[in-house]
């Protein structure tokens, strides 16, 4: 099908849009920086903070950036001063409903949109005091995520995530107006409910408000964040990571927006299991058992002997096809090579199979 | 704990006793099954258990959490006992100031509720599926829902004209006095005629946004999308409305004949009635009504000999104002959270199960068979001046006779108050009048002088919409009607977007002196920044009309705030 493409003026600019984008889309592209809270790319646009919302001429109410589709010939306005005021009056309010805005980065990956915005139109004015919203579930024991709702702007973001990208449909927005809640199935703890604790909620969360419990053990330490991109050791989606580091020490993983092959997705496993990276137990030096029936320290060449030989005791007295290899879920596609190639030229048998293959 | 026994024992009996299964085998197979379903669970159990909702939740399927959130959204689904049969009062802007908050404290168990549509006989009292009138003592009676007050001027009426006849409620009372003859007319013409007609008549929407019904039902005619859908939105959930109460009563085959006629002229195959949940009686009305129409054939299939199909149903809303708007019922309807929704798209072409669908209120609807039966020059000729037909006025507070008044569109708003309602109480005086129940604030002063009619009330920042107004004398405290006021809009925001949620909430708190600002150039700089931010930005038009309260307020009671200003700074 061919795409029909029109233009509109965005601030004096004609721009090219092909049909089906939103003035939000266009605008980007177009480089005005609109200013958003509820939206991520990611998403079915929802229009819940009014932000983005832009002057159509010709309409007489600002329209939602975000949802309102590009039409030919449209004449819009992001930043008129009614607008941007507007927009300060919006951020005032939504500071004067928190506990706070500055929160630390290592909650999330989205966290700092709000503080960011904030600090962009001076909105720390102090106007609008009143009742905060949200409340926090402290009794929520889960060690990975943070359910700190007092930080809670309500824009849907998390439970848009959780059904649109992970499916799982374990949170939502219970109650109405100012006493609106992200909740679960009957006010449950998050172990209770149908999450899978894979965190896209918490990476989406513009605030801060749902919080990675793992890498705020390392709040205190004073090194600035580091990111490394890397990849998933799991299993074989390949999701790419940004490992945080403070110093030397593995604080954190968040997931890669621009991951081809999660965008932004990651499981509990990629998520939150990285502790085995510098665990004290973790295994440096090969072991194998003595005759005391206890394991010992060894080097390579001894321990794949040991293995080798008892490989060969089993093949010999049982047959070839009494060995059987199995893949970690963990190893990358070449040291998967390597392993059917392993099995099948050295035992002859094709018993071979990995185990992310479910 | 005595009067708690007698409401148990005036209840009617629990309706069901079907298994769970049963209900749900029984609501998998209609259309739009989930608050048919939820209702009836609520009504065999008096609320909704844990264990009803996990069923409820494998048997549509809906994710759990979001049938908990939903269920948490509405105001009368109870999740414990007593639940349904715990007495609920209207505490609306009227009822409140009658004597229904001492009926709330005098009965066990007792819930507030919004506006329940009967400001022209306060104070109701909903106790399971039955309305009861609250005396002071909060003795309940029930009684009926009353008639419009005769006909107090020469003006010709459309809708009212014959639903005070005896009857008239009944399909043998319907055709007495004319009833279905514009159904057979039009079937004797082309959906395009119909259309044309439409048009000419220049009905609009009586719902609020008054939109061109002629024009509405064009667009879903011409919509590719199928199946199509008339709905007819009876949720009036606005404070000071109750003219749909009226016909939905007493004159309700004129709304059904209203969407056959939708049906035939876009082409509709199916239709629903969305009705709020504070009306219980009016639901049982409804279903004979539509067995009756069934039986004589005007339902179901080819419909007066035609190629012509169309059934509808009704759903039982569950106390939520925002599900009056359009988006949010349609949601509602599907079972989804209700929230407003995005437009564009429109139901026009995007509406239930993002099918063609024609949205309307029940007074547009049921002015559409006496237009057919006696053409679109006539009804045109019912209104003033450039205006065309009638509106129906929902009149209550401080005039000796409160009533549902249909109105020739530019009737004075003086000839209303004075002469047909009877003026003010005896050595009173008129303060302010609300305009569109609550949605459009307040008029006061020199802008009394309106006439009623949308050119005229909106040059002084306000707008008719549903026609409902509320009259306050001079013994009343502005500044506390507008705080309810607001209260009301903050309960009832659906929480969806910023300016709204937080803004009703903020105003609310600034009207009722809970926090905000004492001094008053910063308390007005505050509440008029909120006020233009929620007008211009809100998703709905909940958020966008609240702040008429506010800036009304500001235009004609300035020294009313100042006052309460510093009385709150008396305080210690
Ligand atoms: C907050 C809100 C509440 C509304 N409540 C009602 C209502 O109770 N009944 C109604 O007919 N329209 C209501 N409307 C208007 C509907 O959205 C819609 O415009 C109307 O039903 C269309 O019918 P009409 O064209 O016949 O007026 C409401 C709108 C808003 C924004
Ligand atoms: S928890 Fe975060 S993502 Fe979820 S609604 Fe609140 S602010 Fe938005
Ligand atoms: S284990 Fe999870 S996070 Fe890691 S690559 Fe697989 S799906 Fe992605
Ligand atoms: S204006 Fe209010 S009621 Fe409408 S969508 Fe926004 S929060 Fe909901
Ligand atoms: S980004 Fe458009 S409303 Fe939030």
């Amino acid at each position: 099908m061919i795409q029909k493409s029109t233009t509109l003026t965005i601030d004096g600019a004609e721009v090219a849009f092909t049909e089906g984008e939103t003035l939000y889309e266009v605008a980007q592209r177009a480089r005005r920086p609109i200013p958003t809270l509820c939206y991520d790319p990611r998403l079915e646009p929802f229009g819940s903070c009014r932000l983005c919302v832009v002057q159509v001429e010709g309409v007489r109410n600002p329209v939602a950036s975000c949802t309102t589709p590009a039409a030919a010939g449209m004449v819009v306005h992001t930043s008129t001063e009614a607008i941007e005021h507007h927009r300060t009056t919006l951020l005032e309010l939504v500071v004067s409903e928190n506990r706070q805005v500055d929160v630390d980065p290592l909650r999330g990956y989205a966290s700092q949109e709000l503080t960011t915005l904030v600090d962009r139109y001076q909105a720390r004015t102090g106007r609008f005091a009143g009742a905060q919203s949200g409340t926090s579930h402290s009794e929520d024991d889960n060690p990975f995520i943070l359910r700190d709702y007092d930080l809670c702007i309500s824009c849907n973001r998390c439970v848009r995530v959780c059904a649109e990208r992970e499916g799982d449909y374990a949170i939502a927005a219970g109650g109405r107006g100012f006493q609106k809640q992200i909740t679960t199935e009957f006010d449950s703890i998050l172990k209770d409910s149908s999450c899978t604790f894979c965190g896209q909620c918490v990476q989406t969360c513009p605030t801060g408000a749902l919080a990675d419990k793992k890498a705020l053990r390392a709040a205190d330490i004073e090194e600035p964040i580091e990111k490394t991109r890397s990849v998933c050791p799991y299993c074989g989606v390949g999701c790419a990571v940004d490992l945080m580091t403070k110093g030397e020490q593995l604080v954190g993983i968040q997931p890669a927006m621009d991951g081809p092959a999660n965008e932004g997705a990651l499981c509990v496993k990629g998520q939150f299991a990285f502790d085995f990276v510098q665990h004290r137990d973790r295994l440096k030096q090969p072991l194998v058992r003595g005759v005391d029936g206890q394991l010992h320290e060894t080097d390579w060449d001894t321990a794949l002997d040991r293995a080798a030989e008892g490989f060969r005791q089993v093949a010999d007295k049982h047959g070839r096809h009494a060995i059987y290899g199995v893949a970690s879920g963990r190893t990358p596609s070449e040291a998967d090579y390597c392993m059917q190639k392993f099995i099948r030229r050295g035992y002859g048998t094709h018993y071979i199979d990995n185990c992310s293959r479910a | 704990m005595a009067l708690a026994y007698r409401l148990l024992h005036m209840l009617k009996p629990n309706q069901t006793e079907a298994s769970t299964a049963e209900l749900i085998a029984h609501w998998q197979e209609k259309p739009a099954p989930l608050l048919g379903l939820l209702h009836a669970l609520h009504d065999r159990d008096g609320y909704l258990s844990d264990e009803s909702l996990r069923a409820v939740s494998e048997g549509l399927p809906i994710p759990l959490a979001d049938l908990y959130a939903t269920v948490t959204f509405y105001h009368h689904f109870a999740r414990t006992p007593p639940g349904q049969r715990a007495p609920r009062v209207c505490t609306g802007p009227i009822c409140s100031q009658r004597g229904a908050r001492d009926v709330l404290h005098a009965l066990d168990d007792a819930r507030e509720m919004p506006c329940a549509g009967r400001c022209d006989h306060p104070s109701p009292v909903l106790v399971g599926q039955q309305v009861f009138t609250a005396a002071s003592d909060a003795t309940l009676t029930p009684i009926p829902s009353p008639l419009p007050p005769i006909n107090p001027s020469a003006y010709e009426e459309c809708l009212f004209a014959h639903i005070r006849d005896a009857g008239r409620h009944t399909m043998a009372g319907y055709r007495a006095s004319g009833g279905y003859r514009g159904l057979e007319k039009a079937l004797q013409k082309t959906p395009g005629d119909l259309l044309a007609l439409l048009e000419e008549s220049r009905l609009a929407g009586r719902g609020g946004a008054g939109f061109p019904t002629g024009q509405k039902w064009r667009a879903v005619s011409e919509a590719t999308g199928s199946p199509k859908f008339v709905v007819c939105n009876a949720d009036e959930g606005e404070p000071g409305c109750f003219k749909d109460r009226a016909l939905l009563d007493h004159d309700l085959h004129a709304l059904i004949e209203g969407m056959i006629l939708a049906a035939y002229a876009t082409g509709a195959t199916s239709g629903f009635i969305y009705l709020r949940y504070e009306y219980p009686e009016t639901l049982d009305r409804l279903e004979t009504a539509l067995e009756e129409a069934r039986s004589d054939g005007l339902l179901g299939r080819q419909i007066g000999g035609k190629d012509f199909h169309f059934d509808l149903c009704i759903r039982r809303g569950a106390g939520a104002y925002i599900c009056g708007e359009e988006g949010s019922l349609l949601n509602s309807l599907e079972g989804k959270h209700p929230y407003p929704r995005n437009r564009p798209p429109f139901p026009v072409t995007h509406g239930f199960n993002d099918c063609p669908t024609a949205v309307n209120n029940v007074e547009t609807l049921a002015a559409v068979g006496p237009i057919v039966a006696r053409g679109a020059e006539w009804y045109r000729n019912l209104g003033l001046g450039e205006n065309a037909g009638t509106k129906l006025i929902s009149l209550s507070g401080d005039v000796r006779r409160p009533g549902n008044y249909e109105v020739p569109l530019g009737l004075p708003l003086q000839t209303l108050l004075n002469d047909w309602a009877g003026g003010p109480l005896p050595g009173r005086q008129i303060q302010a009048v609300t305009m569109a129940g609550l949605s459009g604030g307040f008029l006061a002063e020199k802008d009394l002088e309106v006439t009623l009619d949308d050119p005229s009330i909106r040059a002084c920042g306000s707008f008719l919409g549903a026609g409902g107004i509320m009259v306050f004398d001079d013994r009343r405290d502005m500044v506390d009607v507008a705080a309810q006021a607001m209260h009301f809009f903050a309960d009832e925001s659906c929480g969806k977007c910023f300016p709204c949620r937080i803004g009703t909430q903020r105003l609310s708190e600034r009207l009722s002196g809970t926090d905000g600002p004492s001094a008053w150039t910063d308390w007005q700089s505050e509440v008029e920044d909120i006020g233009s931010a929620m007008a211009s930005t809100s998703a709905c038009g909940l958020g966008v009309a609240a702040p008429h309260i506010t800036q009304s307020l500001l235009k004609y009671f300035p020294s009313q705030i100042q006052r309460h200003l510093a009385n709150q700074q008396d305080l210690p």
